[in-house]
Formats: structure tokens, C-alpha cells, sequence
């Protein structure tokens, strides 16, 4: 900005609207151009990229790569068992599903035990088949669940394999190593998944370097890591691959708890820096270090609650903070944010919730363990990938969120009905999907409007806004930069409107979505300067993010408007041409035929006579032809006029002018008044023989007055025929909305006053 | 020697009139030619070489404005050093029309719709040196001179919208283009309806001394308006 008094400027929040987790937006001046705002034919955003930031984008890219390949490669190469389990309702193993020729018949058995290079492993229940220990709720029962899977996971891996099942029977199984197909496709779009959460997170940071995106790429990848996880999780069998046994629970943990961490301190910074940052994000950071290592060595007494409860606590203080810094300053991204805290919130409490009702049901826990879990994570993973995109709206992105979260709620609900009514897991299955089908067709509209805060003036009112303006645009062309302020004002509720002096080349939205930016068109005449730009800053009051759609609609409304303005004065200015076309026609051929007339008069009477109608053709072709006429400058013609036919009939004229405002005599006004005071001292001349005439003309508070005083023999105003041209005076007075009166003057003479009140109203 | 006359009218009616007011008012013998276009009056008036005197000139040329075969403004505009006192007849009585007529060297203007009397008296009173200046015509004069010349589009309170366009655009105006503050002051009091008895009292001069005023105002009008013209033939080309 180049005045840096401007009232943009001024208004303008200290520093705190920078782009934070969302990042790709900076923030230095509203105006500023900077990589985060985006133009409405967007930019070319690439030819920024190039250089060192593209170059480790794509080192970051290949690393991802690499590391999902050697990872994969790793899974790949470990030795398994092609068979599937299943948990019985007594809680014990059966085999579900076998390929092997050994274990084939065996289908629909109880496993009790296995044994591998000598070592026998008893299975008293179901408990291993639970993939992740992060799930397991009980301290005990998680120590076992490690033992378990520890040792299952070595005799797995052995070259083969006895199964021991009920009723005596038993089976050798040669173990090989499961390949790339055998780690199926939950496995594969789990990673997908992930490395697409990944690379947002880096080229949010590689867009704008600085520690707050930093923080949302270190959460990403936080997130990207629980994805990977999952996936291990998905292709466990009996147990997990024995190398990913031990770490499995520390990374679980030590990843939900430290992106709450990351959550809590990225919501100290942005959108505007809290009091105490610092020491908000250390004691954050601190104690998720804490509990997660407290966990990992099964030092803390119900460790599963403390890392649910740790996230809770770290995702309610995020919402708190959210408040708190919406109440600093009214950045719609606070509130748009806290409501995404509290949806993330509410299922996560709904995931704990009904993992613990389940646990007394080994079979439902393990279903809500793994499907509820993982959908809650992809749940949140989608959302972590629409922050920074949030003002770009895309609809897919937030119909995606929306669907997942439906998901979630539908297989929480399902799970829960299965734990607590005890119905059959199809029934579940089916009412929860009913259910969540009609919450989401019936509350789809209501929940983006309170996400989003989508609410629009309706387009009645829009389109009668922009056609009145375009009207008083084309009145004064000057008030377009404030009209066009009024009518994006009612459009989207902003908190401040300002007009700065710079010219942008084009509505864009900057600083986070919470300021659009809109070039004023030129309105006005075809030569006119435009002038600067409209900035709008927190749609609805605060509660709104503006979005790449807005622009895009501000847009269409400007054009909108400018059409309906040109339209407006083609219309006009064809009118004006068609009655400038009559006028000049009437006078050119009647104007003459008129002349020849009056000039062939047999009689001085009729000369008169076809005088004044050709003055009347001239006063009409005149109206006709000009649009207004100024109030001082009809009066100085009048003036004029009276005075030349005054001087001629050897009258005096007194004449007196008087208004306080100088207003615009429309057409009809003007003339009709030519005509009027033409009228009535036409008839001082011609009847009274009057030496004097005096006519005063007063506009005082939008009160017109005028008064025609001779000094003649006239008398009795009452009894006078209508002969006398009055019938036309009192027809046009009465047009324009006035009265007009006659009265004896004393010693002589007669007094006609017209009075027109509100006159600028008329017309 | 009789006075010549010319009188360019192409409605004969009209003409015959003209006549009858151009014999009211001069005393002396008058010779009146009578012209009903334009290539007829410039067969009248001879061929015109610069510098040099026309035999035998008219000494007053009355032109309509609207003619069969042209516009009475282009012979005007030719006649700009013709030794005669040049009157513009028309019915038009808005700026619109008379402007760009004493812009081309009318030295006033007669509106044909006045009663004989009238007509013979102001006829008399450009002969004179006092013609008249109507108050749209004193406005539309002031924005001439405020602008240096450039008398653009008049807003609102014109009349018919005038076809002819008037050439603008130059720089500073000249000293002989501007305007003396009295005759700044003189315009404006006509601009708002004054009369010259009035304007006297007002400004605490002589009826004639307004009345020099008013024609220095015409001089000066014709003055810029031609070295315009030259301005903008030199600019085409053309001289």
C-alpha cells in the first residue's frame, strides 16, 4: 500500500493473520501480493516454485517413496501363514479361511495352541487377534497382548509352523514370505493415504518456509506415520510381523499424543499469537513426551485411558484457544477451526466411548479397534489435508470430510448398537447406515452452512440490490466505489469495508480467507478512471472464511453490474437520441410551416395567436430534447425572455429570483413553468394594461413560489373566462403537484400566486 | 450610392419579411439582394481573394441557418474577412444552434418568430454595435474562455444537441483569447439574466460601456475561433 495512512492500513491487525497451519498464506499487508493469494483466474503459481524449494520438494517426494517401498519390500520378504482367524463368541480363535492343503480341513476349528522349533504357545483366548496394542484397554491384558504377540510373531516366523487345535487334531504348516500381493489393498490405499498427507504438509512448508508451517508439516507426517501403522496393522494374521512388535505401541501413542501437541501449539500461533505461546507449546510438547514414554514401558497405570484422556485434554484446550483468540481479534479462521476441533472431538470421544463400553465383548471391541479406529484416522487425516485449502473451498475436499465424518458417526453407531442392544451385527450394520444416510441428507446443507457459515442474501434481493445501484451509478457516477462498498456489505456481512487507492487486477482473497479484495470497476463513463479497490475483511460478522468461490461470485456481481450500468445508458442514451431525432423533426417542418403562417396573418390576432403556438413548439421540442435544466440557469433565460417582451410592449419588469438550492428542473418542470409564467404575462400585456409587472420566484425549504403582480385595470379575478389562457396555467400548475390563485391588488392590479410544495419530489 | 444588402432565405415568405424589416430600418437607399441557397448567394457575393478589397461589397448580410443546399454556417465561415456586418436569421433561439454560428463570425443574431417591431429594433441595434447575448449564450461563452478555447460539450441545459463539433484541444489560451476581468464580469452577470441597464448599475458604468464589453466579447469569440481554425487546418495539413 502506498499511503500508509490509508484506513486499510490502519485497521489493520498487528501481525497476527499470518498464515499459519494453513500456511500457504502470508500476511504482511492486505493487499500485498504474496504466493497464498489467489487471483480469480488463479496465477501462475508454478514459476514461483522453481529453485531450491522445488528441488527438495521433490527430495522430500522421493524419500517418502523410498521409504513406503523399503517398507513394503520389508513386509513383503516376512514369512507367513496363508490362513485367517476369527475370535468365536467364547471368546476363542476358530480358523476362518485357509489355502494351505494342511490346514484346509480344518476350517471352523478351535486353535488352542501353536508351536514352532520346539516351544509350545498356548492361546487361552482371542486376544491376539487384536492387531494394535494401542487398543487394548487393560494394563494386564496389554503386557499379555505384547507377550503374545512377541512370541507368535518369532514362531511365525520360523520355517514352520504346528497349529494345534481342539478335539486333538493338529497340522504342519510351511511358512513363505507373504509378497507384494499378500499385503492386500487395505494395505496399499492406507499408504497412499499417507504419503498424499505427507507431501500436503511439505509443500505447504516448501511454499512458505517458517515455524508454523513446519508445525503442520510436522503434523502430517505425524499422521502419515499412525496411517502407515494402520496399514502394518491390517496384514497382521495370528500377530503382527515380529519386527514392528515391539514399537508398535510407543509409535501409536507417541503419534496421536505428539500431534496433539503439535494441534495445541499451532493454535498458539495462528491465527493470532496467544500470550504465554511458548510456554503453551513446551508444557504441551513436554507432557506428551511424558505419557508417551510412560506408556511405552508400561510404567503408568491405565496407560490406554492417559492416552485417550492426554488428547482430549490437548483437543479441548485447542478449542479453548480458538475462543480465546477469536475474542483477541475476530479472524473467521478461529472460529472455522474451533468447529473442526469439536467435530475431530466429538468422535474421537465417541470412538473411547464405545471402545470401552465393548470391552466386555471381545469380539465387537476388536471390530471397533480396528475399522472404528481407522476410520476416525482417515476421518482426520482428510480434514488435516482441507486447513490449508479451506478459503479454496473446494467442494470435493469438503464433501470428502463430510463423508467421512458421516462414516465414522455410522460405524461408531453400528459398533455401539452391537455393544449395547446386543443386536446382530447385519441389523447393527443396516440401522446405523439408515441412520447415518438420513443425518447426512438432512443435515448436510445445515452442517456446511455452520462450518462454512454459508448463508447468501437471497437472490431476489441481490439482483433488486444490483439493479438499483446500477441506477444510482448511473446518477453519479463518482459513488460507485461506495455503492459497490453497500452492496458487497449486504453480500457477506463483513466487519470492516474499506476503499484503498491500490488497483488490484482482480478480486482475489488473501490472508487466510479472512479479506477479499475487489478491483472497482469503471462504472461510470467509458474514460473514467477506476478507482483503488474495495477491501472486505471477516465475512459474517467474523464467523465466515471467505473462499475462491466468493471471489469468483464477487466477481460475476461486479460484471453483473457493470452490464446492467452500460445497458442502462445504451437505453438512456437511445431515448435521449430518439427525442433529440422528434424535436428536431417538429421544429424543422412544423417550426417552418408555423413561420410561413405567421408571417401570411391576415390579422394582428391571429398573428399573436400562431406566435405563441410556435413558441410553445419551441419550448416542447426543447424539453424534448435536453434531460434537465438547472434551476438558475431557467431562471436567467426567463428573466431574459420576460424582459425582451416587456421592453417590447413598453412594460416594466420587476423581477426578483431567490432559492436556496440550485436544483435540477426536470423536463416537465421546466416547461411547464416556461409555459405558466409565459401565460400569465402574456395576459398582463395583452388584457390589463399594466405598466409594471413584477415577478418573484422563491424555492425556500422545497417550496416553490412564484408571484405575478401587474399594476393593470384587470378585476375580479373570479369572473374572468377561461378564455384566457388560465385553464392552462391552472392544468399545468396542478401537474406539478400545486395550487395557483388570482386576487385584486389594491389600488389596482391583480396578484396570481402559485405555490408547489415538496417540489424536488415531484416530477 | 445605395447601401447593399444581402439577404440569404430560401423560404420566400420568410424572405419578403426580412425585406420589409431590413427597409424599416435604415433610412438610407437600400439595394437588397435576395438569395434562396447557397450557391446563389456565392455567385452574388463574387470570388474572394485573399488580401485584396471586394468591389463594391455588401454592407450587411442576413443568413438563415437551414438551407436546401448547405448550411448557412459555411458561408459565414468563408465570409470571415468579408467587410460586412453579418446576422444570422434563424428559428433556433438555443446555444446549441447560435454558438457555433457567432464562433463563425456572426455579428448577431435576429430569431425570426419576433413581431416586426422587434425585429426592426434589434436589427438596428446590431448595426449599432450592440448585439445581443441571450444568457445560455453568456454561459456557454464563459466555458469557452474558462477553458482556453475549448468549448465542450455544454451539459443539461443545451438545447438540441449540435452536430457540429468544435474544435479544442489547444494549450494555453493567447492574451487576445482571454477574457479582461470586466468582461469576465459583464458575461456573468448576463449569464444570469441581466440586463444592460442593470449590468451598468451593478457595476457602476455606462449602459455603452457594457455595450463595448459585450462587442469586444464577440471580437474576441471570432478572434479565437478562427486561429482555432487555423490551428487545426495547420494541423491537417490543409494550410
Amino acid at each position: 500500500m502506498s499511503d500508509p495512512a490509508s484506513p486499510a492500513r490502519r485497521t489493520r491487525p498487528r501481525g497476527g493473520a499470518n498464515g499459519p497451519l494453513s500456511t500457504l498464506f502470508p500476511i504482511d499487508s492486505t493487499v500485498e501480493s504474496s504466493f497464498g493469494e489467489r487471483a480469480v483466474p488463479p496465477s501462475d503459481a508454478m514459476s514461483r516454485w522453481m529453485g531450491w524449494r522445488l528441488r527438495l520438494l521433490v527430495v522430500a517426494a522421493l524419500l517418502g517413496c523410498l521409504g513406503l517401498f523399503l517398507l513394503a519390500r520389508e513386509m513383503a520378504s516376512q514369512p507367513r501363514v496363508d490362513a485367517s482367524w476369527r475370535a468365536t463368541a467364547e471368546n476363542r480363535i476358530e480358523l476362518a479361511r485357509a489355502t494351505d492343503p494342511a490346514l484346509g480341513p480344518l476350517v471352523g476349528q478351535q486353535l488352542l495352541a501353536v508351536q514352532a522349533d520346539g516351544r509350545l504357545l498356548e492361546l487361552r483366548d482371542a486376544l491376539t487377534l487384536r492387531p494394535s496394542a494401542r487398543w487394548v484397554i487393560g494394563d494386564e491384558q496389554r503386557r499379555e497382548h505384547r507377550r503374545l504377540h512377541e512370541e507368535l510373531g518369532k514362531a511365525l516366523s520360523e520355517p514352520a509352523v504346528q497349529f494345534v487345535f481342539a478335539g486333538g487334531r493338529s497340522a504342519f504348516v510351511q511358512t513363505a514370505p507373504r509378497g507384494f500381493v499378500g499385503l492386500g489393498i487395505a494395505y496399499w490405499l492406507l499408504c497412499a493415504l499417507a504419503l498424499v498427507l505427507y507431501l500436503v504438509g511439505m509443500v505447504v512448508l516448501m511454499a512458505k518456509p517458517n515455524g508454523r508451517n513446519l508445525l503442520y508439516a510436522t503434523l502430517t507426517s505425524l499422521q502419515a506415520g499412525n496411517l502407515v501403522c494402520i496399514a502394518i496393522e491390517t496384514t497382521a494374521d495370528l500377530a503382527l510381523p515380529w519386527p514392528f512388535v515391539a514399537t508398535n505401541l510407543s509409535l501409536r501413542a507417541g503419534f496421536d499424543l505428539f500431534s496433539a501437541a503439535a494441534i495445541v501449539h499451532a493454535a498458539a500461533l495462528h491465527p493470532r499469537r496467544l500470550p504465554g505461546a511458548p510456554a503453551i507449546a513446551a508444557t504441551a510438547w513436554l507432557v506428551a513426551a511424558a505419557i508417551t514414554a510412560l506408556v511405552s514401558f508400561e510404567s503408568l497405570p491405565h496407560g490406554w485411558w492417559w492416552v485417550q484422556g492426554g488428547v482430549l485434554v490437548y483437543g479441548l484446550s485447542m478449542v479453548a484457544m480458538m475462543g480465546w483468540a477469536y475474542r483477541i481479534e475476530p479472524h473467521p479462521f478461529a472460529t472455522v477451526l474451533r468447529r473442526f476441533g469439536l467435530v475431530t472431538l466429538a468422535t474421537w470421544m465417541l470412538l473411547t466411548a464405545s471402545l470401552a463400553a465393548a470391552v466386555a465383548h471381545p469380539g465387537v471391541h476388536q471390530n471397533i479397534a480396528s475399522v472404528g479406529s481407522t476410520v476416525w484416522y482417515v476421518f482426520f487425516a482428510s480434514l488435516l489435508m482441507l486447513v490449508p485449502f479451506l478459503s479454496r473451498s473446494q467442494q470435493i475436499l469438503r464433501e470428502f470430510s463430510m463423508l467421512a465424518a458421516v462414516s465414522t458417526v455410522a460405524t461408531s453407531l453400528d459398533l455401539l448398537f452391537v455393544a449395547v442392544f446386543s443386536l446382530g451385527p447385519f441389523a447393527s450394520l443396516t440401522l446405523a447406515l439408515f441412520l447415518s444416510l438420513a443425518v447426512y441428507s438432512g443435515a448436510r446443507q445445515w452442517v456446511l452452512n455452520q462450518l462454512l457459515g454459508n448463508s447468501m442474501l437471497t437472490t431476489e434481493r441481490m439482483f433488486e440490490q444490483l439493479y438499483r445501484i446500477a441506477r444510482e451509478v448511473e446518477a453519479h457516477p463518482e459513488r460507485s466505489p461506495v455503492l459497490l462498498s453497500e452492496l458487497l456489505r449486504d453480500l457477506f456481512e463483513p466487519m470492516e469495508v474499506t476503499v484503498v487507492q491500490r488497483r488490484v487486477s482482480a478480486t482475489r482473497v488473501s490472508s487466510d480467507g479472512s479479506t477479499l479484495i475487489v478491483p472497482v470497476p469503471a462504472l461510470g463513463a467509458e474514460s473514467a478512471p477506476t478507482q483503488g479497490s474495495i477491501v472486505l475483511r471477516f465475512a459474517r460478522r467474523g464467523r465466515r472464511l471467505f473462499n475462491f468461490e466468493d471471489a469468483r461470485l464477487t466477481a460475476r456481481v461486479v460484471e453483473q453490474l457493470r452490464r446492467a450500468v452500460a445497458f442502462d445508458r445504451a437505453v438512456e442514451q437511445g431515448r435521449s437520441e430518439e427525442r433529440a431525432r422528434i424535436a428536431q423533426d417538429l421544429h424543422d417542418d412544423i417550426g417552418a410551416r408555423l413561420l410561413t403562417l405567421m408571417y401570411k396573418a391576415q390579422s394582428p390576432e391571429m398573428e399573436e395567436y400562431v406566435r405563441h403556438t410556435l413558441q410553445d413548439l419551441k419550448t416542447l421540442t426543447r424539453g424534448l430534447a435536453a434531460a434537465n435544466h438547472r434551476l438558475s440557469h431557467a431562471a436567467a433565460e426567463w428573466k431574459a425572455d420576460l424582459t425582451q417582451r416587456l421592453t417590447a410592449a413598453h412594460v416594466a419588469l420587476d423581477w426578483s429570483f431567490d432559492s436556496d438550492a440550485d436544483v435540477l428542473l426536470t423536463v416537465v418542470q421546466w416547461s411547464a413553468l416556461t409555459r405558466v409564467l409565459r401565460e400569465l404575462v402574456s395576459n398582463a400585456i395583452a388584457h390589463s394594461r399594466a405598466t409594471r409587472v413584477e415577478v418573484s420566484l422563491a424555492l425556500r425549504k422545497d417550496r416553490f413560489e412564484l408571484h405575478v403582480h401587474d399594476n393593470g385595470e384587470g378585476r375580479n379575478p373570479r369572473a374572468w373566462a377561461h378564455g384566457l389562457g388560465l385553464g392552462g396555467v391552472r392544468k399545468r400548475v396542478k401537474q406539478l403537484g400545486g395550487e395557483v390563485e388570482w386576487r385584486e391588488l389594491s389600488p389596482r392590479g391583480i396578484g396570481c400566486r402559485v405555490i408547489i410544495r415538496e417540489f424536488s419530489s415531484r416530477t | 450610392m445605395a447601401v447593399k444588402v444581402l439577404i440569404l432565405e430560401d423560404n420566400p415568405v420568410a424572405r419578403s419579411f426580412l425585406c420589409r424589416v431590413v427597409r424599416e430600418s435604415f433610412s438610407d437607399a437600400i439595394a437588397i439582394t435576395e438569395a434562396g441557397d447557397l450557391e446563389s448567394a456565392r455567385r452574388q457575393i463574387g470570388p474572394l481573394v485573399a488580401g485584396r478589397e471586394p468591389l463594391d461589397p455588401f454592407k450587411l448580410i442576413l443568413v438563415d441557418l437551414e438551407l436546401p443546399d448547405g448550411n448557412g454556417m459555411e458561408l459565414l465561415a468563408e465570409l470571415s474577412k468579408y467587410p460586412a456586418t453579418k446576422i444570422v436569421t434563424t428559428l433556433y433561439s438555443d446555444d446549441d444552434h447560435l454558438f457555433p454560428a457567432l464562433q463563425c463570425g456572426a455579428d448577431g443574431y435576429l430569431l425570426k418568430e419576433d413581431r416586426f417591431e422587434v425585429l426592426v429594433e434589434e436589427l438596428q441595434k446590431i448595426v449599432r454595435g450592440q448585439p445581443p447575448l441571450s444568457p445560455a449564450i453568456a454561459r456557454r461563452l464563459l466555458t469557452h474562455f474558462r477553458q482556453g478555447g475549448d468549448s465542450g460539450p455544454m451539459p443539461l441545459n443545451s438545447g438540441f444537441q449540435s452536430s457540429r463539433p468544435v474544435p479544442s484541444g489547444r494549450g494555453a489560451p493567447l492574451d487576445h483569447e482571454r477574457l479582461t476581468p470586466r468582461e469576465s464580469e459583464v458575461l456573468t452577470y448576463l449569464s444570469k439574466g441581466f440586463t444592460i441597464k442593470e449590468i451598468a448599475n451593478l457595476m457602476g458604468i455606462k449602459w455603452f460601456t457594457v455595450n463595448d464589453h459585450i462587442k469586444s466579447i464577440y471580437k474576441k469569440l471570432n478572434v479565437s475561433s478562427r486561429a482555432e481554425a487555423a490551428v487545426l487546418a495547420s494541423k491537417q495539413g490543409l494550410v
